[in-house]
Order: C-alpha cells, then sequence, then structure tokens
C-alpha cells in the first residue's frame, strides 16, 4: 500500500506542493437553451450567488445559495449544467465545431456531449461511446434534459471506436482516469501505482483507436482529471511518437505541461499541454493534437 | 407515429411528423435529421427522443411536450408558487392558475407552462377553475422534477 507521502513526493518532484483543496460548485449556461432568457438574472432572483469563471466562456461559481442549483425549474428545462469548472475546459478547446462530425469516445454522464452540442448549436453530428449501461442511462437523462438533437449514443467501448467505420473532424478523449485527491477524499487510501499504469496503458489504447478514426487535419483533445504524468505528459509523449500527432497550442488555464518527468526527457511540444494544479479547480491536465498529413 | 399523433391530439392539437425522420427502437420513438438517420446503425440514444410506449400506454418526452407548446390548444399558465409545487410532482390549485387556454372540461389533457411560457409537464384538469381556488383544477401526470425522481430512482 503506497502512502499519501508517496504522492505528495511524487508532486514535490513535479513542482507542485500540496494543500487542502476546497472545490467551488460551479454550473455552465447552456446557450442554445438559454438564449434571450438571462439567465443569470433569473437565478439570483431564486436567491443564487453567481461569479462569472473568468476563464471560461458560459460558466460561473455558484456562492450562497438558498435553493439547490440542481432541482431549480431552469435546471430541468436544461438551461444550464452543473458542471466543474476544470471539466468546462477541453470541449471548448476545438476549433470551428459547427456542423463538424464529432467523436466524444468516452462520453457518458454526458456533461461534456451537453456542452459539444451546445457550441455546435445542434448542428453537424457527434457519435458518443460508452459501456456502463447505468451511466449510459443518465447520459439518456442528461441530453433530454438539454433537448440535445444532434447525438447519437452507443453502447460501444472506445477501444472498439473503428468498427463504427467513420471519420471524425474533432475528437473528444475525457478518457477515465485514476482521478486526484481534490475531487475524492480517499483518492491517496485507494490508489497505487499499477492502476495508474493500468490506466495509462487503456489511455493508450483509445489514443491509438480513436487516432485511427481521426481525418487529416482533425483535432483530438485529450484530457484526464488525474495529476500522474503517467496518464498526461507520458501518454501524449508516447501518441506523438507513435501516433503521427503533433500537439497544439492552447488558450487555457495552469501551467506549462511537463517536458522532463523523473528523469525522463519528452519531446519539447509537451510544453503546450496545460496541468492544472488544484486550486481554483480541481486538478486537470488538457492537450490538444492535431492530425498531419499521413505518412 | 401513431402514439406520438394520438397523444399530441389529447391536448386538442395537431402535430405532423414527417414519418420518414421517426425511428422506433424498443418502442422508444426518436426524431432524427436525415445524416443521423442515415449513419444511426444499432444505437442505444438518437437524435430527439419524443416518448416510449410501455404496456400500451404511451409515455411523452419532454422534448415532445416541448414541441406542442406551440400546436396544443389546452395550456394553462400558472405563478411562479404553483410552478415550484407543480414541479415538486404536486397538483395545481386553482388559485395558482394565471390564465386558461383551451379545454376546461373535467378529464382533457393540459399542458402546464410557468410565467415564462415554458412547458413544466402537462396534467388533467378537474374543473376547477374559480371558486375559492383552494381546489385541485389540474392533476399533476408529468412534470420536469421527473428528471431527480429518475435520478434518485437508478441510484437506487
Amino acid at each position: 500500500m503506497l502512502t499519501k507521502q508517496f504522492f505528495l513526493d511524487r508532486y514535490a518532484r513535479l513542482g507542485w506542493t500540496f494543500r487542502e483543496i476546497n472545490l467551488r460548485q460551479s454550473i455552465r449556461i447552456n446557450q442554445t437553451n438559454a438564449k434571450g432568457k438571462d439567465l443569470p438574472e433569473r437565478l439570483r432572483s431564486l436567491g443564487v450567488e453567481l461569479e462569472k469563471a473568468s476563464f471560461l466562456p458560459a460558466g460561473y461559481w455558484v456562492g450562497k445559495s438558498r435553493v439547490s442549483v440542481g432541482a431549480t425549474a431552469e435546471y430541468l428545462l436544461g438551461m444550464y449544467s452543473i458542471q466543474e469548472a476544470a471539466a468546462q475546459i477541453p470541449a471548448a478547446l476545438f476549433t470551428a465545431l459547427n456542423g463538424k462530425m464529432v467523436l466524444d469516445a468516452c462520453a457518458a454522464p454526458g456533461g461534456k456531449t451537453v456542452q459539444l452540442a451546445d457550441l455546435m448549436g445542434n448542428s453537424g453530428f457527434i457519435t458518443a461511446l460508452d459501456v456502463s449501461k447505468w451511466r449510459l442511462g443518465v447520459m439518456a437523462n442528461h441530453l433530454e434534459r438539454c433537448h440535445v438533437s444532434n447525438t447519437i449514443v452507443y453502447d460501444v467501448d472506445a477501444r472498439q471506436a473503428g468498427m463504427l467505420n467513420r471519420k471524425f473532424d474533432r475528437v473528444l478523449l475525457d478518457v477515465p482516469c485514476s482521478g486526484n485527491f481534490a475531487s475524492d477524499k480517499e483518492w491517496f487510501n485507494r490508489r497505487t501505482l499499477a492502476d495508474i499504469e493500468r490506466n495509462a496503458k487503456v489511455q493508450r489504447a483509445i489514443l491509438a483507436e480513436t487516432a485511427g478514426c481521426l481525418d487529416v487535419g482533425g483535432e483530438i483533445v485529450y484530457s484526464t482529471c488525474s495529476l500522474e504524468p503517467e496518464e498526461d505528459e507520458l501518454n501524449m509523449d508516447w501518441a506523438v511518437k507513435n501516433l503521427g500527432l503533433q500537439i497544439q497550442k492552447i488558450d487555457c488555464i495552469g501551467e506549462n505541461g511537463l517536458t522532463e518527468v523523473f528523469g525522463r526527457k519528452l519531446d519539447a511540444q509537451l510544453a503546450f499541454c496545460r496541468r492544472i494544479w488544484p486550486g481554483e479547480t480541481q486538478g486537470f491536465f488538457v492537450c490538444k493534437l492535431k492530425k498531419g498529413a499521413e505518412q | 407515429m401513431k402514439p406520438l399523433e394520438a397523444f399530441a391530439s389529447c391536448f386538442g392539437g395537431k402535430i405532423a411528423f414527417n414519418s420518414e425522420f421517426i425511428v422506433e427502437k424498443g418502442q422508444r420513438y426518436y426524431l432524427l435529421s436525415p445524416r443521423l438517420k442515415r449513419m444511426r446503425g444499432n444505437f442505444y440514444y438518437a437524435g430527439l427522443y419524443l416518448g416510449k410506449v410501455k404496456n400500451k400506454v404511451f409515455f411523452p418526452s419532454f422534448n415532445l411536450l416541448n414541441m406542442l407548446v406551440d400546436v396544443a390548444a389546452n395550456k394553462v399558465v400558472v405563478d411562479r408558487k404553483a410552478a415550484w409545487l407543480f414541479i415538486c410532482g404536486r397538483d395545481v390549485l386553482g388559485k395558482g392558475v394565471v390564465k386558461v387556454m383551451g379545454s376546461k372540461r373535467n378529464g382533457d389533457a393540459t399542458l402546464v407552462l410557468n410565467e415564462f411560457g415554458e412547458c413544466l409537464g402537462f396534467g388533467k384538469v378537474t374543473g376547477d377553475f374559480a371558486g375559492s381556488g383552494e381546489k385541485v383544477s389540474i392533476k399533476n401526470v408529468l412534470d420536469i422534477g421527473d428528471f431527480l425522481r429518475r435520478e434518485t430512482r437508478s441510484k437506487e
């Protein structure tokens, strides 16, 4: 069993000093459904204190509230979603989503799928994959609540995305990961390096499969809420070296991705990734990749 | 197609679906764009979910109820307090009704809208719109609070 100190030492070697985090609740306005409704004002009239999150196009921090933001009519009518602030970042990093063929490869419970559909104004076509029956059910509710109409959901493992025989312009890979302590108080008691290695291997399999479904010139946004470099920079380094993908610069909060991990030098492009240590948001890692011309 | 149109007619309205773009899977109905329909394959959920048939009864989705707002004749607008109680699963009392459009006949289906004209669900008219207003005028059949109830059920 690894101790909390083991992970804290790792983080220190990566340049971050541990501190306890209290996450603030955040919401994301679904622009398509809330159009013309002055939603922030409606919520304030219900006694919900809102503060605009400066780094998110449609995100707000929720302060004190007289009502549960997960039970208002506005929420049930799909005008906004409750979505952790860092989790709102990946879908917003794609360029020109309107009318595009998009793959959301690890989609359930659907928060980012709804966000993609909103950014696309329900145009184009989203293919959403997941394998957990329970999570697919939650996702179906989410899509209905938010009136999403451009999405088809399949009970398919992302590692078999090729069986759909489709080419995509954009691929969102919010891959299953080890998570982090900011959103799981028991995290340090639960996790082992073997877990992390196992997850990293699954993530590489998903990357390899979905990169094969990406059109030339297409974009992948890869994200995890893991702080472990095996699931973040090391996987991106592997993708650059093995899948013919190039990392793109992104405009986003956080620090540059690591270009050296535990003495191992990585491709210089890794600096374009963003590593968000827990603080204002939960811990997060995000990277945008582009597929160049085939060799 | 038939259950959808039959359901719409309960509200004194007519809704014209292009049958070409309605797909039925497992007694669930979905409205798909031509592109989605062409590529659908063996899906779990697709396009705009419209409702399902279970034990020969049609259960509409909230997407379908939303589509009916513009075509249904039977609608009631309720005040803020009644709207809140309605989405908590309660019936609408006469005093909570701000405006009635269409049928006031006992047993008829009517959409329930909030002060912004947004559809909160539907109910059955019980006829008591006048008087003290303490009597039930709309019996709740389905409201958007159902999303939360489904969540609770799925956790159980």
